[in-house]
């Protein structure tokens, strides 16, 4: 990749003058070195740099990853970028998915993956409208024109089903992540980010009515941790560190959720089309979505057994195999 | 119309645009605002003019290496396939295979395979390969047999034919295809961008910006992206005019009859079909072998026999036969309606433009913005003006299948025979009896052979239209397909809407070598 392998970034910002951050992750290759070469480790994420991520770049750029012996190539994700494809042709050990799409893949094409960890103990997905044509509860959705994105369309055949809906009553619509027809009242409402979409819709002028799939029979994580059968056997001392660091960063991120995103401006942000002030915003929200008392990623029994039930209302058969739980206990 | 008169009309006809532009957006005439003015994409460029190098780079980057891999191979076979003819026979197959299948269900597929930038360089490179080799090839077989006979006669081979005849006379069409290439090369990296893992690239500034519910950044990013794509094309038309002294208007080569890239053979049936069946072996044999060279993981990948099983006899076979059958019901009737509005779109406006051709380059800019406007960032305005029915499908479809067409179909009005249209003038005739009774009727074998150039293209605008806008047919199932790891449904969409376009291509060939017979061109 050519602007974005830790190193390369670290030198263009360093160029650029912005070499705060850049110095301290060279500080970190520096204890890095004194250990031994950093292993690469390869991580597929998600979606495009915002505020999902913070807790990654603050790693990177804190030399957390460093310090554990990590040189972290940080694979940025997009619609068309299927995280578990990544892991199935040797891009990285690790992605960042959503649990149904993994169980999935693991029921019907055996594929070799396991959960071990999980970024969000709640899912950020949810319904979002308009207060001026509110949609409250999933019952509401009745009779409206609801817009999917295409990877969530699982999530709401789902979130029909398991509040008895029938989805024929429910006029869905492709999604491509720009709110302007639920703001013009094309659509009635539309799947999202509920720690997002709000903010736009509050900086167009109108009141963001929104809910969690989570909290109406849909309890998933998302964002959960997946590696390989492979790395778990060969690199579990890896994943273990990558585990912490990652972790380390969150904590740190969590401090003040507006210091990171204000210190990314003319880094990680820069030119990624969105405002310093959304990212803070949502920073915000995602705080209570990700933490939990066990600590960032833990996954507990009670939380994996609500994953699993959900599931299988869908006709997605997973079993607690599919999640470890060890690596997390040796942080 | 002279050379002096082209840099006023456009000039005055962008300023006309302009102001219309302005207006439409002041009022919001247009989608209830969601059409901005120019002014206020003007105020977001400025405001946001320290994102545009990176990303603008970054794609012009990707855009160039993809463009000279993608032409330099489409040249290099051309001139092999010229010496060679069985062998373009064979292969042909593997180019119009690249040239249907839909990226929306390639993008995917070459992230899976590939590194982002890789599958970026190569996404580009795709985009320009076919109609590069096609124009180049019909420019080398299309030549002067006099010349020819000229170098024979003082002694040259084959060597010197094709340096000093076939590589010379098909300059030309070289520069034509390349001028079409440059845009499509940027269009090709933007896709992939679109399609995320990117840090950098218009692509990507677009895919970060969609949630913002600022149009004026997306039309901020398109036009941008026209720009880039414009001076390309530019570039080489001037590079065209100069080298190879041509003055023809915005034309490829791909223009040309079946009789010109056959190099005016015509074989018995068995002989064409074991051609066919060779050429459809080879492509299952790339599919198959070089998917195992890739060494990607057979969850992902499936290769010909896996996607058979998967459709007969695999896990949920019969879900997936019925969802797909469904799924083309609601396909196939809008492909021919819309293809049919397409090329009837394309004629009219080659017919109007035949009649003023002053207003041919007045109208140019504006046929590339819709060549460049990546459609993804025209979504909101397009089902705001168009809803998300059979009227945004057929919008789509018009707007990926009339520039190629339009421009076949006009070199088919203009290039008319000069001596029918001289008797015509003699016997006092104007110019519309000359449309009439000369131009017309000489632009229907143009007419097939843009049909047959757009049949791959209006798939691929109705399969976009249903995955951005409807949420119905073939479109819509690759996409929920990619969102629910469905990869076996992902390949046997791909390979279904290459075998469409394929028969679609064939059925108009048949009826354009008709066509060509009978009127002798």
């Amino acid at each position: 990749m050519t602007a974005y392998s830790r190193r390369d970034f670290v030198r263009r910002s360093a160029a650029a003058g912005l070499a705060v951050y850049g110095g301290s992750a060279l500080t970190g290759s520096a204890f890095g070195a004194l250990r031994g070469t950093p292993t690469k480790l390869a991580m597929q994420s998600a979606w495009v740099n915002d505020f999902e991520f913070l807790g990654y770049f603050i790693g990177m750029s804190k030399g957390y990853y460093t310090a554990q012996g990590i040189d972290l190539n940080y694979l940025p994700g997009g619609p068309s970028v299927i995280p578990e494809s990544s892991l199935l042709s040797n891009k990285a050990p690790i992605a960042l998915t959503t649990p149904d799409t993994t169980i999935k893949a693991i029921v019907s094409d055996n594929a070799p993956f396991v959960i071990i960890g999980a970024q969000f103990q709640k899912n950020p997905l949810g319904v979002v409208s308009l207060a001026k044509n509110p949609v409250h509860t999933p019952h509401d959705l009745i009779g409206k024109t609801l817009a999917v994105p295409p990877v969530n369309t699982l999530a709401i055949k789902a979130l029909l089903k398991i509040n008895n809906i029938d989805a024929s009553k429910v006029k869905i619509v492709p999604y491509e992540y720009d709110p302007t027809p639920l703001l013009k009242g094309e659509i009635d409402a539309s799947v999202d980010f509920t720690d997002d979409l709000p903010f736009t819709i509050k900086a167009k002028g109108e009141t963001p009515v929104s809910w969690l799939l989570y909290d109406h029979g849909y309890p998933l994580f998302n964002d959960t941790v997946v590696v390989t059968k492979d790395a778990l056997k060969n690199q579990r001392d890896l994943l273990v560190k990558w585990l912490r660091a990652s972790r380390q960063g969150w904590v740190e991120n969590f401090k003040d959720t507006a210091k990171y995103p204000n210190a990314f401006k003319d880094s990680y942000f820069k030119g990624n089309g969105r405002t310093i002030a959304n990212e803070i915003f949502s920073n915000g929200v995602q705080k209570k979505l990700m933490e939990t008392p066990k600590g960032i990623y833990s996954m507990s029994e009670a939380s994996i057994e609500a994953n699993l039930k959900a599931l299988a209302a869908i006709g997605i058969k997973g079993n607690r195999k599919m999640f470890d739980t060890t690596l997390l206990a040796e942080i | 119309m002279t050379r002096a008169s082209r840099p006023p009309a456009s000039l005055l006809s962008l300023i006309v645009v302009a102001i219309l532009w302005e207006i439409v957006g002041q009022l919001k005439l247009i989608a209830d605002g969601a059409f901005p003015p120019l002014s206020d994409i003007a105020s977001q460029f400025w405001h946001d003019r320290g994102d545009y190098p990176q990303h603008t780079l970054a794609t012009i980057e990707a855009a160039g290496i993809g463009f000279v891999i993608g032409n330099a191979i489409a040249i290099g076979l051309a001139v092999v396939f010229s010496r060679i003819p069985a062998l373009e026979r064979l292969l042909r197959g593997i180019g119009l295979t690249l040239f249907s299948v839909p990226f929306i269900a390639l993008v995917p597929v070459l992230l899976i395979a590939f590194s982002a930038d890789t599958a970026r360089i190569i996404l580009a490179a795709l985009a320009v390969y076919f109609p590069t080799m096609v124009s180049t090839l019909v420019g080398l077989r299309q030549i002067d047999p006099r010349l020819v006979d000229v170098v024979r006669a003082a002694g040259g081979g084959d060597r010197e034919v094709m340096r000093l005849v076939r590589f010379r006379s098909a300059l030309p069409s070289i520069f034509a295809g390349l001028r079409i290439a440059a845009p499509a090369a940027m269009l090709g990296a933007m896709l992939a961008e679109f399609g995320g893992g990117f840090r950098w690239g218009l692509g990507s500034y677009l895919l970060g910006s969609l949630g913002q519910a600022n149009p004026a950044r997306i039309w901020g990013i398109g036009l941008v992206a026209t720009a880039v794509a414009a001076g390309g094309y530019g570039l080489f038309a001037l590079l065209g005019s100069r080298v190879a002294g041509s003055t023809l208007g915005a034309t490829t080569a791909t223009t040309a009859g079946p009789e010109a890239l056959e190099g005016g053979r015509r074989d018995p049936l068995w002989l064409r079909a074991l051609f066919t069946l060779g050429s459809a072996a080879i492509v299952l044999g790339v599919w198959s072998v070089g998917l195992r060279i890739l060494g990607i993981s057979p969850v992902v990948a499936k290769t010909p026999l896996a996607v058979v099983h998967y459709l007969t006899s695999g896990y949920g076979a019969g879900d997936a036969r019925h969802e797909l059958w469904s799924a083309l019901g609601q396909t196939i009737p809008l492909l021919f309606l819309g293809l049919g509005c397409g090329l009837a779109a394309a004629f009219l406006l080659a017919l109007t433009l035949s009649l003023r051709p002053a207003l041919a380059n007045a109208f140019l800019p504006f046929a590339l913005v819709s060549q460049t406007m990546p459609l993804p960032a025209l979504t909101p305005l397009l089902v705001l003006v168009f809803g998300r029915g059979v009227l945004a499908i057929v919008m789509v479809t018009i707007s990926v299948t009339f520039f190629p067409s339009f421009v076949t179909i006009a070199q088919g009005l203009t290039q008319s025979p000069q001596g029918p249209t001289d008797i015509v003038h003699v016997y006092g005739g104007s110019n519309l009896t000359v449309l009439r009774y000369v131009r017309l009727p000489n632009s229907i074998p143009y007419l097939l052979t843009a049909a047959r150039l757009a049949a791959p293209r209006a798939l691929l605008g109705v399969m976009i239209a249903e995955f951005l806008a409807t949420g119905t047919g073939i479109g819509n199932l690759v996409n929920t397909a990619r969102g629910m790891l469905d990869y076996g449904m992902i390949w046997a969409i791909a390979a279904v809407a290459v075998v469409i376009a394929l028969a679609l291509t064939q059925l108009v060939g048949v009826l354009e070598h008709r066509v060509w017979k009978r009127f002798g061109v």
